[in-house]
């Protein structure tokens, strides 16, 4: 069984949020609920200015402090290490919210529900299919494109990242490109002093 | 030494210290709430007066119980939450708050003269020990909930449970002095031994709030912008007045004057649930989430630049 994981390459991240919309489009996320982000800081001073992009998402961690405080045993982790949120039993006690360090979790409010991003607000067809996916009330996160990576493709932000600044792979195959960028490169996972050993992690 | 309050961002996309909004009003009413109507309710069984422990009951049960369903997205879920007590405190605290309530109302059933004799002795013990060990639980488990996690580090103390403990005992002590007048004036004795544990119990409280802070001014940076929002940010105008002024310095100040006299009593219990109303609201509302970016040493020098 795989474990899996991701590596960003900040060196190779440029920023351009494609990995955002490509998420938001995947998993039809409602307005103002985004799975990944791309965070942008200026460094250095002038003249020697650069601006950083820092990909962040939620981590999978191996001891998630969300599933640890979980009341209803709605967060779980497949046995290849994504951790899941199940909306039939999630009661909404955002406890997971406030436990994640990370602050990748979201509640979708009935606001996110009611209406359309276009026009007079009526749903699309396909916005349509979206608010049915969600359940009011219920925390979602990223699930690494579980139903992707269950036929065997990568999450939809790997495959639209244009200068692959985002690396899927399995964290217990030596050979994997994940496993070698952080062997190479000296891979960090986020905040490491929080204890939830992360599955993802940042090379620069 | 404190960062300050420009490292703060929403929803924008950058690093940087990003406030907690999840639990909000409705959860710090539920846990004052609870902590205030099970203080009350283990004082009265302890000074053996009726009233006090309906009332504790009716706080715990009712207020608590209806500032959880209006803060939960899922309300009619809510059983569900007693299905993880090895690992969640919320588990652990709803079971405490159906075995409180249960027992609860037996106890109070049974003192008003209507459990018809089906409460013997021996059992009312058993019932009573059930009860009193609930609603310890009620006091506690909402302080292990906030502090079980390393994700906010000002909550991330062993301090917060036990503040909320001595919040909760405080709470009972001073409600107690003041609905049981009545009662207390024909116990002169008890009344003195109310009066000098509420005393102690105001100073614990003042010394646990310091040590709280004082952890937090050395601690991460998450939880050094929290100390700086309360104490030099945003909150401080609701903080130093609410907390300090009203729920300890008032107390403080007007408990000495208690002895047979009512009046003081309702000073002194009003200003000290509010400061401890403020404390439970303001504790949420500086809760910061450390930057996750901390790692990349550009990040983190342009965020101390930024502050």
């Amino acid at each position: 069984m795989p474990r899996w994981g991701m590596v960003f390459d900040l060196k190779r991240c440029i920023g351009c949020n494609a990995c955002t919309i490509a998420c938001k489009q995947e998993n039809n996320l409602p307005t103002d609920v985004f799975f990944t982000k791309t965070l942008s800081e200026e460094s250095g001073e002038y003249p020697v200015v650069t601006r950083l992009y820092i990909p962040i998402l939620c981590n999978h961690c191996e001891d998630p402090p969300c599933q640890r405080v979980c009341p209803s045993g709605a967060t779980y982790t497949r046995s290849d290490g994504i951790v899941m949120v199940d909306d039939n039993l999630c009661i909404g006690c955002g406890s997971c919210i406030v436990a994640c360090p990370y602050d990748v979790r979201t509640m979708i409010q009935p606001q996110h529900l009611q209406r359309g991003l276009f026009g007079d607000g009526h749903f699309t067809p396909y916005e349509q299919q979206a608010v049915n996916r969600f359940v009011a009330g219920t925390i979602v996160k990223c699930t690494f494109c579980h139903e992707r990576v269950d036929a065997g493709l990568d999450p939809a932000c790997v495959t639209t990242c244009p200068t692959k600044a985002r690396i899927f792979g399995d964290l217990d195959d030596p050979d994997s490109a994940v496993r070698q960028l952080i062997a190479e490169r000296g891979g960090q996972p986020p905040l490491p002093e929080k204890n939830t050993n992360p599955k993802v992690f940042y090379v620069d | 030494m404190q960062a300050k309050q420009t490292a703060i961002v929403g929803d924008e996309f950058r690093p940087g210290f990003r406030l907690q909004r999840s639990w909000d009003r409705p959860m710090a009413t539920s846990f004052f709430l609870g902590e205030v109507g099970a203080g009350l309710f283990i004082v009265s069984v302890f000074f053996g007066y009726l009233p006090g422990l309906i009332l504790g009951l009716l706080i715990t049960a009712v207020g608590k119980t209806a500032g959880h369903l209006m803060h939960m997205g899922q309300p009619t879920r809510a059983w569900r939450a007693i299905f993880k007590l090895k690992h969640s405190w919320i588990s652990r605290g709803l079971l405490a708050i159906v075995l409180f309530t249960g027992c609860g109302i037996i106890l109070a059933l049974d003192g008003a003269g209507l459990s018809f004799g089906l409460l013997p002795q021996p059992l009312k013990i058993v019932v009573i020990v059930i009860a009193c060990a609930a609603a310890v639980v009620i006091m506690l488990y909402q302080g292990f909930a906030m502090s079980h996690s390393a994700a906010i580090s000002l909550w991330s103390s062993g301090l917060i449970p036990v503040l909320g403990l001595t919040y909760a005992l405080l709470s009972g002590v001073s409600l107690l002095s003041l609905i049981g007048y009545g009662m207390l004036a024909a116990r002169p004795h008890d009344d003195e031994i109310l009066q000098i544990v509420q005393i102690g119990l105001l100073v614990y409280v003042a010394v646990m709030l310091y040590s709280l802070l004082h952890a937090a001014t050395f601690g991460s940076k998450g939880a050094q912008q929290s100390v700086s929002m309360l104490l030099n940010g945003p909150l401080n105008k609701w903080f130093i007045p609410l907390v300090v002024v009203i729920g300890l310095v008032i107390p403080a100040l007007v408990i000495p004057l208690e002895a047979n006299a009512w009046l003081p009593r309702l000073v002194a219990t009003s200003a000290l649930l509010a400061g401890y109303y403020a404390f439970r609201v303001l504790i949420f509302k500086a809760a910061v989430f450390d930057p996750i970016q901390s790692f990349v040493p550009q990040v983190s020098g342009s965020l101390a630049r930024r502050s």
